[in-house]
């Protein structure tokens, strides 16, 4: 039974990186298109990103608890930024040193990191602001150790904020990268 | 045809213009010289002196008195033009002596019933409705001197209105001022009423909305062409922040720039054959410009700092920019020829969204004590001019194509809309509905 799993675990493990292997080659050619469809290499971007087929493989294969736990914990602890500012501060290096030992640890795992703003300022400063504040946790985790190859970034500037109020609380915590596991 | 409108047909018929779908007559009826020359407001002086207006409800002239709402609807739409003109103070309705309106016609008008509330300017009216058709005659009085400035016959299909009535509207801007109304302007914005970011234009007083985008997405930045004609805006529907170009008149969209990273903030060249916009696919937020097939042209600004928010000049000689390679974000103006790059702003920490006007003023939006205000600089440098205070943030300052008016958002009501005003900062007035959230104003014209 356990070795049945595991070999329907390295068998998808593998089938997704050839997955997102194509796929992330594909993106690098998709540039300009004239037509209103986008190209089918797009859509297969799409997938990937939002992963609604990797999640399904997970739920199947029946992770252990633990790394279910692990990955929850992972994908749920944010790192946090100051006003206009995309450097990292002790508290945010400490939680990236933990994800890059998970992704040193998993190595079937990549990850989406998404960069958001406050709601003050311009949309196109924020959504700049964003992507600096995404690529400051991607050189990190890259000094620490994990390939470049499997982090990808997205800047949501302003456009998904945690907490939509307006003070200084809600503008705090929606200063922030956000981590997502991929398959 | 009616006694009324046959006795005024004989007074002379001017000018035929067609107008899309439908034809649009305006038929001059004016007296020879009756309003030769005089103009009655000076829209240069820094502050301009309001008239007051007094219009009446329109007569309805048709034997069968059909369509009885246009009697307030069609001078409801041209009374809202002027007020949102700067130049008007349209009357309260309660205080006129003669309620029915009575002659539409100078012989009849008691001017004195009309003088002695305040009114400085009268606007009366007279429509018919056959079939689908609307025939509509306007005049407007000198109410001191008892004369006719202007007169106007339109027609046109009822179903569009207030098209009509904007047209109206511009004649009589255009008789008083000398230049032309902004109220055949149209809007474009990103409204959230779905639940999703999507972008819609309208006319440029909030009416008529539509949607361009359904992306169910994120769609967000739009920017139309000089002509009108298109709009570039950014959309997450295929992943990260892409530019996308869509052509209004025939409804196809295609990617402009779907490069990794950023593809944000687009603004037309004066030509309307190049786009500046800022992109990241080379690791760092600088702007380049790129032709319509999304090809790039040039990287204009290359600076580790970010760099976005491309502004042309009118001449398309120069950029105006935002870049926070001082620390926090002001707006740079750089020479494309020469790649020479000048500082234009000092004042405060937070400078951004500058927007560069026809009439060569720059605005933009700064932060100061937690809010964003929307000030003016001139484009050679000068001391900046405060345009909003004290009313919730006002944001994205976007100029009218005649560099008269700004369109703007602001939460001073609570949520975001989009607010129209003065160059000089008077006369701000909400434009879009209260229904979700409106920001990003681009304006187009007619």
């Amino acid at each position: 039974m356990g070795k049945k799993v595991m070999t329907g675990l390295v068998a998808m493990a593998f089938v997704c990186s050839i997955l997102f292997f194509v796929t992330s080659c594909a993106k690098k050619q998709v540039n300009i298109s004239e037509t209103v469809q986008p190209p089918v290499e797009e859509e297969v971007v799409v997938v990937v990103k939002e992963a609604p087929k990797e999640e399904t493989v997970v739920e199947v294969i029946e992770v252990p608890p633990e790394l279910v736990r692990q990955i929850e914990n992972f994908e749920d602890t944010n790192i946090y930024f100051d006003f206009d500012r995309s450097n990292l501060g002790p508290e945010a290096q400490e939680i990236l040193k933990k994800k890059a030992s998970f992704l040193r640890n998993n190595r079937s795992f990549s990850l989406l990191i998404g960069g958001n703003c406050d709601n003050r300022g311009t949309e196109e400063y924020n959504l700049a602001l964003g992507e600096r504040r995404a690529d400051s946790a991607k050189q990190y985790l890259i000094a620490l150790g994990v390939s470049g190859d499997r982090i990808k970034t997205i800047s949501y500037g302003e456009l998904k904020p945690a907490d939509p109020a307006n003070n200084e609380v809600a503008w705090a915590f929606n200063r922030r990268d956000t981590f997502k596991l991929l398959q | 045809m009616n006694m009324n409108l046959a006795s005024f047909s004989k007074k002379g018929i001017a000018h035929f213009s067609f107008i899309r779908m439908w034809v649009l007559f305006l038929i001059f009826f004016l007296f020879p010289g009756a309003a030769s020359g005089r103009i009655y407001i000076d829209v240069n002086a820094p502050s301009i002196p309001k008239f007051n207006i007094a219009i009446p409800d329109f007569k309805n002239l048709g034997v069968d008195k059909k369509h009885s709402e246009f009697s307030t609807k069609m001078p409801g739409v041209i009374s809202n033009d002027l007020d949102l003109s700067g130049y008007f103070n349209p009357m309260d309705k309660e205080a006129f002596l003669d309620e029915k309106g009575g002659a539409l016609t100078a012989e009849g008008i008691n001017f004195k019933d009309w003088s002695v509330i305040g009114a400085e300017l009268l606007l009366t009216g007279g429509y018919t409705c056959i079939g689908s058709r609307l025939e509509v005659e306007i005049r407007l009085f000198d109410v001191f001197w008892g004369r006719q400035i202007l007169g106007r016959r339109a027609l046109g299909d009822i179903s569009g209105y207030r098209h009509l009535m904007h047209r109206l509207s511009n004649e009589i801007i255009l008789i008083l001022t000398g230049h032309n109304g902004i109220s055949l302007t149209k809007l474009a914005f990103v409204g959230n009423a779905t639940g999703k970011r999507e972008i819609y234009v309208c006319d440029y007083d909030g009416y008529n909305v539509r949607p361009i985008t359904r992306d169910k997405s994120i769609a967000i930045l739009p920017r139309w062409s000089l002509d009108g004609k298109k709009i570039v805006y950014n959309s997450y529907k295929h992943g990260g922040p892409m530019l996308y170009l869509k052509n209004i008149a025939s409804g196809n969209v295609r990617l402009l720039s779907g490069r990794s990273g950023l593809n944000i903030g687009a603004c037309w060249a004066p030509n309307g054959k190049e786009i500046a916009l800022t992109m990241s696919h080379r690791g760092n937020p600088d702007i380049f410009t790129i032709d319509l097939k999304g090809k790039i042209l040039k990287q204009l600004v290359k600076h580790w700092g970010i760099d976005v928010s491309p502004a042309f000049s009118p001449d398309g000689d120069k950029i105006a920019f935002v870049s926070n390679r001082s620390g926090s974000p002001q707006i740079y103006i750089m020479d494309i020829e020469n790649e020479g790059v000048e500082r234009l702003t000092y004042e405060g920490r937070y400078n951004t969204s500058p927007s560069w006007s026809s009439r060569n003023q720059i605005a933009f939006a700064s932060m100061k004590g937690g809010h964003f205000d929307i000030y003016t600089i001139d484009a050679v440098g000068g001391r900046s001019r405060r345009l909003t205070e004290n009313m919730g943030n006002n944001e994205a300052p976007c100029w009218s194509p005649d560099g008269r008016y700004m369109m703007f958002s602001s939460n001073r009501e609570g949520r975001y809309h989009i607010y129209i005003m003065n160059a000089n900062g008077q006369n701000q007035r909400r434009i879009t509905s209260k229904k979700g959230e409106q920001t990003a104003p681009s304006w187009a014209p007619e």
